[in-house]
């Protein structure tokens, strides 16, 4: 205020002064024009208007631009401060005499304002990104979670906490995986894209659709799921992941699965009674029957375990469909599978005619599989290599292990029977998929090449056919040794990996007894 | 049509020099049930069979059996119920018998890891004849 009646006192003093001057000009004017110059008539008359005019205009622009200094100074101090003008540049107050302590105060006033201004913008920013301020993250229905840059919770807002059934001591501070172990319906897991992003990019966005987790109170939980990634977070949330539950539409998929499941028991026993009665009849009326009827016991005997394998291929691929088909990876030797599915299928061969040749390399390394569902896809190969032989005249498959030049261990199923035309082999692999040339001579429900292939991609493996028309066909699919399996773990970090029918499953061991 | 070479050979225990091993088979499907006493038999075991689930987990609980061969679908109690009960050392303490889960039912298969974890064996009815069955009895010791 005090500046203020400085400022007002200089410039009524500045007025008066300009007052008392332009007075002093009238008279001089009037002195100068009278006694020194002699001017008289239109000329007299003339000056004694003009120079007081020129002067009240020289002193009217003077004091003009005293006075809208200041104002043009405050101008820039607050167009300076605003956050979309930076470019206007601090205002230089030491230029202005007139009332520079007031401008001086007022834009310092501005100034002041303008960062107490931003340092709340600031605070509020912050506020909204620290989670646990945060209402929206807080009483969002949806779970939320946070990560650090190494996988540690550090926010879970109370919808996770309730669906996960955990409490917040539980979480913070620990590492995702302890919380639960999720399985994935692909081969494209949480831990394979955090791994990939963390590397190479600085921000993510990717959503997974009908991962599984299993709480400690046994209770399965099925959702899908969306995670973003920011490299270096500042405020430790690099993974942020949401959760959508889908556990009830998901459930109605395991409630058909049941029902198969069901289905296939009632399959199974007679099946198992069939297979049982032949067995012993095998036995004692060994030398009692006469050939012909010997040969139908056999078919008997072959039918039935065509169909057994059958209603397990069915229920095998409603598992792989419904996402609950992991398969735990061991170290076998290669050549023990596949000699005892040639030989659970020598009787399926000799029944039809044809012979099965073995050729199974020396010195194989050790396979990371899983006996059965592995036994599975030879038994499909063969089955249908034995089918196709139908009508050819080498009735001969070959069956040979090996090792590829990149080191995986090789399978192939030989026939020389009526071959695929090349322009169905594209979709040879496709669920329900059969030759329509041969639909009608063979039997077959276009599910074993699908599972096959399912299977063998589990595997990490590739299965591939190679044939001509006529020409009979070559089926071939490779498994991973165990050392090049045991590799990977060791560098995944996780020392109980399952694969999917579809791709890896981390299972990580907290909850699990 | 030669015989079938593939099938396991069947060793049949010389009851002068092996002491008969007791089975008590909890199996509701009576003619499968059947099927494998008849074969067990001729192998030389002595075999008991009951078709209920809870009256087959008391007579479990006598521990007068080697083996015992479950069933998973069982009537008045399930072949998972009556393994736990069997494994809990409250319920059934110093049991010796061997449990051999037989069933054609595939559970989800971490029912299945929990059921495996508590038996000594877990067979698919359907992939396991009555010989291979005694075939592999005559290799527990």
């Amino acid at each position: 205020m005090d500046y203020f009646q400085k400022f007002s006192s200089q410039f009524r003093d500045r007025i008066v002064l300009l007052l008392i001057l332009n007075n002093l000009v009238v008279v001089v004017d009037w002195g100068l024009s009278d006694y020194v110059f002699k001017l008289t008539g239109y000329w007299l008359l003339l000056t004694m208007l003009a120079i007081p005019l020129l002067t009240l205009i020289s002193l009217a622009c003077l004091s003009t631009a005293y006075l809208t200094k200041p104002t043009k100074l405050l101008w820039q101090a607050i167009l300076h401060t605003v956050p979309d003008s930076r470019n206007i540049p601090a205002p230089k107050i030491e230029s202005t005499t007139l009332g520079r302590e007031l401008v001086s105060t007022l834009a310092n006033n501005v100034y002041q304002l303008a960062i107490d201004g931003a340092r709340s913008a600031i605070s509020n920013d912050q506020a909204a990104k620290d989670l646990h301020h945060n209402e929206i993250a807080t009483k969002l229905p949806v779970p939320l979670l946070t990560l650090d840059a190494a996988g540690v919770v550090t926010f879970a807002n109370p919808a996770a906490l309730h669906y996960f059934e955990v409490a917040e001591t539980d979480v913070i501070g620990k590492d995702f995986h302890l919380l639960t172990s999720l399985r994935f319906s692909t081969i494209d897991t949480f831990d394979g894209w955090l791994d990939n992003v963390r590397n190479r990019i600085i921000s993510d966005l990717h959503n997974w659709q009908q991962v599984s987790a299993t709480l400690a109170t046994r209770k399965t939980l099925q959702f899908d799921m969306a995670a973003s990634y920011s490299k270096d977070d500042p405020q430790n949330c690099d993974v942020i992941i949401a959760i959508f539950d889908r556990t009830k539409s998901y459930k109605e998929d395991d409630q058909s699965l049941s029902f198969i499941a069901l289905v296939v028991h009632e399959l199974r026993t007679p099946i198992s009674l069939l297979l049982g009665y032949i067995e012993l009849f095998e036995q004692e009326l060994n030398g009692k029957l006469d050939p012909e009827l010997t040969r139908f016991m056999y078919q008997m005997k072959s039918a039935g375990q065509n169909l057994a394998s059958f209603v397990t291929n069915v229920l095998t691929v409603a598992r792989m469909e419904s996402n609950q088909l992991e398969l735990q990876l061991t170290e076998e030797n290669w050549g023990n599978i596949v000699k005892q599915a040639v030989d659970e299928m020598q009787l399926r061969a000799r029944v039809q005619g044809v012979k099965i040749e073995t050729h199974i390399a020396e010195g194989l390394p050790t396979v990371g599989a899983n006996p059965v569902t592995a036994s599975e896809v030879l038994i499909n190969l063969i089955d249908n290599a034995i089918k196709y032989s139908h009508d050819s005249k080498h009735k001969t498959i070959i069956l040979s292990v090996g090792l590829t030049p990149d080191g995986m261990v090789e399978t192939t199923v030989q026939d020389f029977g009526v071959g695929i035309p090349a322009s169905v082999i594209p979709n040879l692999f496709e669920k329900f998929y059969r030759n329509h040339r041969n639909r009608a001579q063979i039997s077959g429900t276009g599910l074993g090449l699908y599972l096959c292939r399912k299977i063998v991609e589990a595997h990490e493996g590739h299965i591939w056919v190679q044939s001509q028309d006529g020409q009979g066909a070559i089926f071939g699919f490779t498994v991973k040794p165990y050392a090049a399996l045991a590799n990977e773990l060791k560098n995944s970090n996780n020392t109980d990996i399952v694969h999917s029918a579809h791709g890896w499953i981390k299972n990580h061991s907290l909850y699990r007894s | 049509m030669p015989p079938d070479q593939n099938q396991p050979s069947t060793p049949i225990p010389n009851p002068a020099k092996v002491k008969p091993r007791t089975i008590l088979s909890i199996e509701d499907e009576q003619f499968i049930s059947e099927l494998y006493a008849r074969a067990l038999t001729k192998a030389g075991y002595e075999v008991t069979v009951e078709h209920d689930g809870k009256a087959g987990l008391e007579m479990a609980q006598t521990d007068r059996y080697d083996i015992i061969l479950l069933d998973l679908l069982l009537p008045t109690m399930h072949g998972s119920e009556v393994l736990k009960n069997l494994r809990d050392p409250h319920l059934t303490p110093h049991l010796h018998s061997k449990i051999i889960i037989m069933t054609n039912f595939e559970e989800r298969q971490e029912v299945r890891a929990d059921i495996e974890r508590l038996a000594d064996a877990y067979f698919v009815k359907v992939d396991i004849t009555p010989n291979q069955l005694v075939d592999f009895l005559s290799q527990i010791k």
